[in-house]
């Protein structure tokens, strides 16, 4: 575990002082900052589009420094040879690529908080009461983000730092349409062999629409612990097993 | 004793493109005894680095084994006795050296309390403890190799692998560094370097390997892989191109240098060459015997 956490925080570190990074939470603070000019609307309506517009913020960032940092870390570590001290230590290959993981999800949750602080701030601004949900509706942001780096780490263990985002860019956004758009395709489907792939592909790919609080952030719905709880789950599951496959990948790669 | 590295017919194979391979160690079969400085050379593309990444299983070998104080090298915790310097080390240039020390004495094993104190000390070993807190991606070239010597220190290893371990160092930096090693050596630790500059190897290492083609060519002390035989070496004056053509269809060895040549003979063949120089109107400006260096050993039998 101590590896781990040494290979977390050195990955921490050093993803923090990227360009990426800054850029993506710089960007998306000025669209936070700027969704509070929208005076054409009443009160009420100016509440829920900032929600909706900050939560949207939100959501992007976590998935975009997700798959940025996700698909660069191994194989820049392995270009610039920084990966052998490293792998010269007294540790399995598999607990490089989850410290790298942790790493991360460290640095997505480091910006995701900034945002949401002032996220917070402002919605706390209009309303004069802070919306209890938020830190919710952030956290499971935060998971879909988390869900996204595994794909993106593990896709890296095998591919170039293009390829490995390009590929988990498309798994976000088949991810994001998955059970509105694909579910209904599949219903329609006329051959029973294009049913039983899609089927397969379908059920392979992260449902991420699960994780997207906004509606209810937006409508002040409630949601039941039961299914927070099952989404929690299956977010942890789907990454563990994503991330067990990069392990298993990188395991026999030859450096 | 039990060896500090142990191969046995180690052999690596590559697979290229279009069903061809390539062998990069072939059959090699080498004992490291503990508490030495062992010299590994070779010409580029020998195997030294496949055998090194072996060693630290990086890589799998095609067939072989290898060992390291006794045990697997596919097993992680072999590692722990394990200090690594790459050729060409890079770090990441956001760190500061204490940092990476910290952690690396920390991924070594090293308890809470012990890890901070083993990378102070790595760094004082590597002359760096002025820098400690100086990002990596503002020291140059030379101080970053010297970081990465403190980095191979940090966890007090018995084996050191060494890859170039002197690559952009100064004189005094070369200086330091061979003055290190031998202080480490004679702590007991093994030393596994690879390195380019023979002269270096041949005043530093107790023991030599030589590489070629994947294969073991040499094996020995600098003493005993150099030839025990001498040769005479002959200055004269600047020759054109048809002289040496002609000096060397008799089987010597010829240097041209801005004002001079150098002719090394074999001392059976002296009388027939100086008699040919004579022949050809070249003066014997200065003559003397002289036995092979390390280099010279290094380019018979690997180049």
């Amino acid at each position: 575990m101590r590896a781990i956490w040494t290979i977390a925080k050195m990955s921490l570190v050093e993803n923090s002082r990227k360009q990426v990074f800054h850029v993506l939470c710089l960007l998306m603070l000025a669209v936070i900052a700027g969704s509070t000019l929208l005076s054409i609307f009443t009160e009420g309506v100016k509440l829920k589009i900032l929600k909706d517009l900050c939560m949207t913020c939100i959501l992007f960032a976590g998935a975009m420094l997700a798959i940025a940092l996700g698909a660069t870390g191994v194989p820049n570590d392995v270009e610039t040879r920084t990966l052998y001290p490293i792998i010269a230590r007294p540790i399995a290959r598999w607990q490089y690529v989850v410290g790298k993981f942790l790493g991360t999800c460290l640095t997505v949750a480091m910006g995701l908080g900034a945002l949401s602080a002032v996220f917070g701030a402002l919605i706390y601004y209009y309303q004069a009461r802070f919306d209890w949900f938020l830190p919710t509706a952030a956290l499971f942001a935060l998971l879909e983000a988390t869900v996204i780096a595994a794909v993106a780490t593990a896709l890296s263990t095998i591919a170039t730092p293009a390829v490995a985002a390009a590929l988990s860019f498309m798994i976000y956004l088949c991810g994001t349409i998955k059970v509105g758009y694909f579910g209904g395709m599949l219903d329609r489907a006329s051959s029973g062999l294009v049913r039983t792939v899609g089927t397969t592909v379908y059920h392979l790919l992260p449902n991420l629409e699960c994780f997207n609080l906004k509606a209810a952030l937006v409508h002040d719905d409630a949601i039941p612990l039961s299914y927070l709880v099952l989404v929690a789950f299956y977010g942890v599951c789907y990454a563990a097993f994503a991330l067990g496959l990069g392990a298993v990948v990188f395991k026999g790669r030859e450096v | 004793m039990t060896p500090a590295i142990k191969t046995n017919e180690l052999t690596k194979i590559y697979r290229l493109p279009g069903r061809r391979t390539k062998t990069a160690v072939n059959s090699l079969s080498i004992e490291v005894p503990q508490g030495v400085i062992f010299g590994f050379l070779g010409p580029n593309g020998a195997g030294k680095t496949t055998t090194i990444k072996i060693i630290l299983d990086f890589m799998r070998p095609t067939s072989g084994s290898a060992t390291v104080f006794g045990l697997p090298t596919t097993d992680p915790a072999t590692r722990r006795l394990i200090g690594y310097l790459p050729e060409q080390p890079y770090f990441h240039k956001f760190l500061k050296p204490m940092e990476l020390l910290s952690m690396h004495a920390a991924l070594a094993g090293l308890p809470r309390r012990r890890a901070k104190e083993a990378a102070a000390s790595a760094l004082d070993r590597a002359g760096m403890t002025e820098y400690a807190d100086t990002p990596i991606g503002k020291l140059s070239k030379g101080l970053t190799q010297r970081i990465a010597i403190a980095q191979a220190l940090v966890g007090e290893p018995k084996l050191l692998i060494l890859d170039e371990p002197t690559s952009g160092l100064d004189p005094i930096g070369r200086r330091h560094t061979r003055d290190l090693l031998v202080e480490l050596r004679n702590e007991g630790r093994t030393i596994f370097l690879s390195s380019h500059l023979l002269s270096e190897v041949e005043n530093l290492c107790d023991v030599v390997a030589v590489l070629k083609g994947g294969k073991l060519v040499a094996l020995g002390t600098p003493d005993e892989v150099r030839s025990s035989s001498t040769y005479v070496k002959v200055s004269t004056a600047p020759i054109d191109d048809d002289t040496r053509d002609r000096l060397q269809f008799l089987g010597v060895g010829i240097e041209r240098l801005s004002d001079s040549t150098i002719v090394r003979i074999d001392p059976k063949n002296l009388y027939a060459v100086l008699r040919a120089m004579e022949e050809l109107g070249l003066p014997v400006i200065k003559i003397e015997t002289e036995r092979e260096s390390l280099e010279e050993a290094f380019l018979r039998l690997a180049a």
